[in-house]
């Protein structure tokens, strides 16, 4: 009963303490005389404005026929362009029109532009976790391995990657590899996280399989399993299991780590945010809901890893 | 194999040494022939090199001079595929080394299916009923770590078995239980031998020894001193054993 009184206790200074924080924050902004304009911000998330039907070409307008609800678009060279789906005519019959200029409109809600770059970032943090766990995987094997060649290989890949900072590896990704092989920014933003990442998987899992007693290969070795089938089936997940935690930290570093890939002009939630802020003039507001989206991504990710973990635990 | 003694046995360990990396030589000069159907019990004190003969013969231990044939197969050859050796050479491990992530039918089932590509279905009912016979039909579902030691052992024993091994290798299989459950792991092991089963063990258990085996081996610093019928091994005045047999029982 004591211990639970306390236990209240603690819970109402942590509330207390949270709310001396959120006064700070609210204190600070006052002193600084900052107008919060929160309202600018959802359009940029999702927008109910009507989208602009563009003509795809120079030419005129054939015909605009409400009743069959049809716009017909002739170009100088003989194309037409039929729209049919729309909400409200814009051009009129017999009008000329420009390549880009709005025949129509079609209401319905689409992604403001933060919404696109908490797309942009998920894409390239799904990609490049792919492609970081196949590479951590055998380099973390190479590692362990009884050749010296693969040894050497992969000592040299991890200590040259882990010894330099993320944001020189994109430079050099996108500026040297990307030009020799000819990378698009998202190819060479993928590929500097994977292999940046892969880098600090591989010490994980190395460890986590020498974590593994020996005792484990050598029961399925004299099973009859060849070496692969015994990492496949026996070693590699109690590894596995064993290394969650500290993969769910490295999965977690990896969504954050590819903000910084917007220095490559790659339109990741941190790009769109530094462009709405331009936009907007509402800098506060602009990253304090970045960093939410951000909370959210990594918060759901270690959600699930929790779930994961839960069910691989059947077995203690 | 032009010797015809040579000729129904199963194992055939023609004087075999091992050095250790580190120098230690663990094995000097060993040979020792073992029959079909033969149950060979191997004692010594700690260090003797045990351990390690029996590793030998599945080659979890490379050896460093000699040779080893199981069932007329050169162990060291080049061509030799050592998987396919294992086999048919189950071991049992001093601590059972089951499979912590797969439950006490999972380890049953696993090598039958990926190394001999049994379906599942199959592989699940040789299990089940390899299972019966270890005594365990109501523990099937357990992992590893809802079990005790002793059924921890058997179903090692069971998982050997399902790859319908030739022989046996045990390692102090019952060094790691507590007291009340040698016996039923022993019982397990002398219902084996009592089908047929080739097998060395490596044991403490003298009782087992005098009872099951066939013929017992006493090892010291590495080599083979002496081996026997039951009988007459714990009869001999060999004076290194009677200062071992002085020092256990
Ligand atoms: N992996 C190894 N590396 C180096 N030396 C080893 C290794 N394994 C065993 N040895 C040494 O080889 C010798 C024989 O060891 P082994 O384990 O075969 O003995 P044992 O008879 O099984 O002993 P015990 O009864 O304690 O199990 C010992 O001196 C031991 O220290
Ligand atoms: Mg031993």
């Amino acid at each position: 009963m004591k211990k639970q009184q306390n236990l209240l206790l603690w819970k109402m200074l942590y509330v207390l303490i949270m709310i001396g924080i959120g006064y700070g924050v609210y204190a600070s902004s006052k002193s600084l005389s900052y107008n919060w304009r929160w309202e600018r911000i959802p359009q940029y998330l999702i927008s109910f404005q009507p989208t602009d039907i563009k003509a795809p070409f120079d030419g005129s307008i054939e015909s605009v026929d409400p009743k069959e609800h049809k716009i017909v678009v002739q170009s100088d060279s003989g194309q037409t362009f039929v729209v049919t789906k729309y909400d409200k005519a814009i051009a009129h019959t017999g009008d000329l029109v420009f390549e880009g200029d709005t025949v129509a409109t079609i209401k319905g809600w689409h992604l403001g532009s933060i919404s696109w770059g908490l797309v942009m970032t998920l894409k390239i943090s799904a990609v490049a976790l792919v492609f970081a766990m196949i590479i951590g995987l055998f380099t973390g094997l190479a590692r362990i391995s009884h050749n010296p060649v693969l040894r050497y290989l992969s000592v040299t890949y991890i200590e040259v990657i882990r010894g330099t900072p993320l944001l020189v590896q994109i430079f050099i990704f996108y500026f040297f590899i990307g030009t020799v092989l000819n990378l698009d920014r998202f190819t060479a933003g993928v590929a500097a996280l994977s292999v940046f990442t892969g880098a600090y998987i591989a010490e994980i899992i190395r460890a986590g399989i020498q974590s593994i007693h020996p005792g484990q290969m050598e029961a399925a070795r004299s099973l009859g399993m060849n070496y692969i089938k015994a990492m496949v089936y026996v070693i590699l997940p109690q590894a596995f299991k064993r290394t969650l935690p500290p993969l769910a930290g490295q999965f977690i570093n990896l969504i954050k780590d590819s903000s910084l890939v917007s220095v490559i002009s790659i339109t990741d939630l941190t790009k769109a945010g530094r462009e709405v802020v331009s936009s907007t003039f509402a800098p506060f507001e602009v990253w304090f809901t970045v960093a939410i989206l951000y909370l959210v991504l990594t918060g759901s990710l270690s959600w699930v890893i929790q779930k994961l973990e839960k069910r691989l635990s059947a077995s203690d | 194999m032009t010797n015809p003694i040579l000729k129904d046995s199963i194992i055939v360990a023609d004087s075999v040494d091992k050095i250790y990396p580190n120098g230690c030589h663990a094995l000097k000069k060993v040979s020792l022939n073992i029959k079909k159907g033969e149950v060979v019990v191997i004692i010594g004190p700690s260090g003797s090199g045990k351990s390690t003969f029996l590793r030998t013969l599945n080659q979890l231990e490379t050896i460093s001079d000699g040779t080893i044939h199981i069932d007329d197969i050169n162990l060291t050859h080049k061509e030799t595929n050592i998987n396919k050796v294992r086999e048919e050479v189950g071991m049992v491990f001093q601590s059972f080394n089951l499979f912590p992530h797969k439950t006490a039918l999972g380890n049953v089932m696993l090598s039958p299916m990926k190394v001999l590509k049994k379906s599942a279905k199959e592989a699940e009912a040789e299990a089940k009923d390899l299972m019966a016979k270890v005594g365990l039909a109501d523990r099937m579902n357990n992992y590893p770590s809802h079990l005790s030691g002793g059924q921890q052992q058997r179903v090692a024993i069971a998982r050997a078995l399902a790859m319908s091994p030739k022989i046996m290798l045990f390692d102090e299989p019952t060094s790691a239980l507590d007291p009340e459950m040698v016996g039923e792991v022993l019982d397990v092991m002398k219902s084996l031998a009592g089908g047929g089963m080739t097998m060395v063990v490596v044991t403490h258990e003298m009782g087992f020894a005098r009872e099951v085996a066939d013929r017992v081996v006493f090892m010291e610093d590495g080599e083979l001193v002496f081996e026997e019928t039951p009988d007459r091994f714990f009869e001999s005045d060999n004076q290194r054993l009677q200062r071992f047999l002085g020092q256990v029982l």
